[in-house]
């Protein structure tokens, strides 16, 4: 799930740091610079691992601050396709399942990667919910909300940000493109998609 | 921002559970004072509740050691490290054709999995559970006798 990943960046080093050690305030700067944020195709980033080397300490003219070169590694979630993964269920609605991980919520499991066969029912804990019942063997499993529920990595996508609607957009179209706006989740810049179709998949109290 | 290395090492939940916790995520309960941000204590809390809370390097190194005769790939000994599977259809997702590289071997390497790598609490207390019980009977027949 975790991947380690080297990078080197200039950053500059505010004038209110400098009463610090120098590799505790890099690193301070490195955090707020990059955890919890998503680097297209690296991944999440979760943690700074270590500073391998700091160079420069270079004052541009006109500015009060130093500006370093940092060699660094990061610990970066960045799960590979096919790897299994245990998730518990965030929301189930008609269009499927999402998972969450507590520290990244972004994973997706479409109808088609449901466990065939299935069927669906309204769910009477929540409103507009759907409750997701595998058939196999004539006995009917549920995906319940409290089971922890493993799923196989199908793809890793990184969308690109999203561009701002150009004033010159037609009049026909703008009634469309409000009303879909209304229904657009936050932006992911992450988004996993996961299958539940296989063996050993699913709620672990399936298996277990 | 240039980017090094995409790639400059794999780790293990327990690796990085380790890393968490010398920054020291585990000893404080307030959250505030340790040098861990709020983003990876929602990793740390998610880490704890998986069997790499029980492991350390050196359950790891050894269970990879006995794992070279199997022949597999990095990816999937991780895998399987980080799920711990106790059973055949839990290892059927991780190991890509299990039953053609693996078929009988099976058994043995999940007997291997099983006494390496330490279980998930939950796992363990309901063995637990069973064992009191049994006392507790036993308890309330000798205080009858008395």
């Amino acid at each position: 799930m975790f991947v380690m990943s080297e990078i080197e960046h200039t950053l500059r080093l505010p004038p209110h740091l400098l009463n610090r050690p120098l590799n505790a305030a890099i690193k301070g700067e490195l955090e707020s610079l990059f955890l919890d944020k998503v680097i297209d195709k690296l991944g999440l980033c979760v943690s700074v691992y270590d500073i391998l080397s700091i160079d420069g300490g270079f004052i541009f003219p006109g500015d009060g601050a130093s500006t370093y070169t940092a060699r660094f590694r990061l610990v970066m979630f960045r799960p590979y396709v096919g790897e299994v993964i245990s998730a518990r269920l965030k929301e189930s609605t008609k269009d499927g399942l999402r998972l969450s991980l507590g520290f990244f919520d972004d994973i997706y499991v479409p109808v088609p990667l449901m466990p065939n066969p299935y069927h669906t029912e309204p769910d009477p804990e929540h409103k507009n919910g759907t409750r997701w019942v595998w058939e196999y063997m004539g006995e009917n499993y549920p995906i319940d909300w409290a089971d922890e529920i493993r799923f196989r990595v199908h793809t890793v996508n990184y969308p690109p940000l999203p561009v701002e609607q150009g004033k010159d957009s037609e009049q026909k179209d703008s009634e469309e493109k409000d009303s879909r706006q209304k229904d657009l989740k936050p932006f992911a810049p992450m988004v996993i998609t996961g299958s539940l179709d296989a063996d050993g998949l699913g709620p672990t109290a399936w298996w277990v | 921002m240039k980017i090094l290395q995409s790639n400059a090492g794999v780790l293990t939940n327990c690796e990085v559970l380790e890393l968490l916790k010398s920054r020291g995520a585990g000893k404080d309960p307030t959250r505030v004072i340790a040098a861990v941000a709020p983003s990876e204590f929602k990793v740390y809390d998610y880490l704890e509740q998986t069997v790499a809370s029980k492991q350390t390097i050196e359950i790891i190194h050894k269970f990879v050691e006995d794992c070279k005769k199997y022949d597999l790939a990095n990816g999937e000994m991780l895998n399987v490290v980080n799920i711990r599977p106790s059973s055949a259809v839990e290892i059927d997702p991780i190991i890509q054709d299990c039953d053609s590289r693996m078929g009988d071997r099976i058994d043995e390497f999940l007997e291997n999995v099983v006494q390496v790598l330490p279980p998930y609490p939950s796992q363990l207390e309901s063995n637990e559970d069973t064992a009191e019980d049994k006392e507790e009977t036993t308890d309330d027949q000798q205080m009858g006798v008395k």
